[in-house]
C-alpha cells in the first residue's frame, strides 16, 4: 500500500469524526423520538398482565407461583424447562472447556513450587480482601433472595465467580488453592448443583408413583394437577416452593463452573508446553 | 404513574451513545488490552441503559458477564498471544 500523504490522513480524520457526530446525533434524536417505544411502556401485553397477576396472587390459588418476583416466576414456575436446558447447555459448554485446557496425566494442577506468583501491591492485596467478602456476601443474598427480589441462581453465580478471579488477579493461583478453591473441589461442587436442580425438578416424578396426578418441575398445585405442591414457606421464610432450591442449585452451579475455567485458563502456557512436551 | 419520561430517554440515549463512543475506541484501539477496557465500559454503559428499561435482573447478570467474565477471558487469550496489534 502506498503511504499516505499528510493531508490524506487528515481529510479520513475529519470524515471519520464527522460521520461519528452525525450517528451520534441521529442516535439521540433516534431514541428521543420514541425508536425504543414509550419508556416505561403504557400499555401491558396480556401475557405480562397473566403473569403479573397470578404470580403472587394469594386469592387465586389456582395458578399462583407463590413468588413475589414476577421474573424468577417465569425463569423457573412457568418456563421452567428452558431454563432447565439452559443450565444443561451450560453444564456441557464448562465440560467442553476442561476437556479442551486438560492437562493428560495431570490429575489436579496444584502450583506450588511450581508456578510462584507474588500477586499486586500490598495496598491491591488488602483491598481486594474487603471487597472478596462484600461480593460473597451480596451473591449469596442475590442466590438466596433470588425468589423475593431481582436476581437469582445464575447472577449469583456469576458474581460469587468474579470473587474468586479477582482473587486470582490481585494474588495467585497457589492463593486461591491453599483456601481450598481448586478444580478437585469445584468440579464435584459443579455436579452437586447440576443434580440438585435435576432432583427438586423430579421430585414430582417420585410423588408421581404413589397414584397422584403430577407433572415434572410442578411447584404449586395447578388446577390440572391440584394435589401436589412444594410448601411455599415455612413461617417468616418464604421459599416460593421450589424456586429457593433452584437458585440455590443453580448458585451451586454456576459459580462453581466459572471458578473452574478461570483456574484452567490461568494455567499458564509454558506448564502446557512442559507437560505436553513430555508425552 | 411516572412523570419525567423524557428524562428517562434523555439518559437512555446518554447511555447508548457512551456505549457507541466506547466500542469505536474498543475497535481502534492498537493496545488490546485498553480495548478490553473499553469494551468493559461499553458493558457498563448497556447496564445503565437495562437498569433505565427496568430489567434489574438483566443488570446483575450482565455486569457480572460484561465486566467481569468477558474481560477475563479475554485479557487470559491476550496473555496467550501478544499484547500489541500489529497492521
Amino acid at each position: 500500500m502506498k503511504a499516505k500523504t499528510l493531508e490524506e490522513e487528515k481529510t479520513h480524520e475529519v470524515i471519520i469524526g464527522a460521520g461519528i457526530a452525525i450517528l451520534l446525533i441521529l442516535t439521540v434524536f433516534a431514541i428521543i423520538l420514541g425508536v425504543t417505544g414509550y419508556t416505561p411502556s403504557e400499555n401491558i401485553r396480556p401475557l405480562a398482565q397473566f403473569y403479573l397477576y397470578y404470580a403472587m396472587n394469594t386469592f387465586k390459588k389456582e395458578l399462583w407461583a407463590a413468588t413475589p418476583e414476577a421474573v424468577n416466576s417465569m425463569v423457573w414456575d412457568y418456563r421452567g424447562y428452558d431454563t432447565l436446558f439452559e443450565t444443561s447447555v451450560f453444564f456441557l459448554a464448562v465440560i467442553g472447556a476442561v476437556s479442551v485446557l486438560r492437562l493428560p496425566g495431570v490429575k489436579d494442577v496444584v502450583s506450588k513450587g511450581i508456578l510462584s506468583g507474588r500477586g499486586l501491591s500490598l495496598i491491591v492485596k488488602v483491598i481486594t480482601k474487603f471487597i472478596v467478602a462484600f461480593i460473597l456476601i451480596v451473591a449469596i443474598s442475590i442466590a438466596i433472595h433470588g425468589n423475593l427480589t431481582p436476581g437469582g441462581g445464575f447472577q449469583a453465580g456469576a458474581a460469587v465467580s468474579i470473587a474468586s478471579l479477582i482473587g486470582l488477579a490481585a494474588f495467585s493461583r497457589i492463593f486461591l488453592e491453599e483456601r481450598h478453591v481448586t478444580t478437585k473441589l469445584m468440579l464435584p461442587i459443579r455436579v452437586l448443583g447440576v443434580v440438585g436442580i435435576g432432583l427438586v425438578a423430579l421430585v414430582p416424578a417420585f410423588i408421581a408413583l404413589s397414584g397422584i396426578l403430577v407433572f415434572a418441575m410442578q411447584n404449586q398445585p395447578k388446577v390440572w394437577a391440584p394435589n401436589f405442591g412444594f410448601p411455599p414457606g415455612f413461617g417468616d421464610f418464604w421459599l416460593s416452593g421450589n424456586q429457593f432450591y433452584y437458585n440455590f442449585f443453580e448458585f451451586l452451579a454456576v459459580g462453581a463452573g466459572f471458578t473452574v475455567i478461570y483456574l484452567m485458563y490461568s494455567i499458564p502456557e509454558y506448564f502446557y508446553k512442559e507437560v505436553l512436551g513430555k508425552k | 404513574m411516572i412523570e419525567q419520561p423524557l428524562v428517562i430517554e434523555l439518559l437512555l440515549a446518554f447511555s447508548f451513545t457512551l456505549a457507541l463512543i466506547f466500542a469505536y475506541l474498543a475497535v481502534m484501539e492498537r493496545d488490546l488490552i485498553r480495548a478490553v477496557v473499553f469494551a468493559a465500559g461499553q458493558s457498563i454503559a448497556f447496564a445503565y441503559a437495562y437498569y433505565l428499561l427496568f430489567a434489574p435482573d438483566i443488570v446483575l447478570a450482565y455486569i457480572a458477564v460484561g465486566v467481569g467474565i468477558y474481560s477475563m477471558i479475554l485479557i487470559f487469550a491476550i496473555s496467550k498471544t501478544e499484547r500489541y496489534e500489529k497492521v
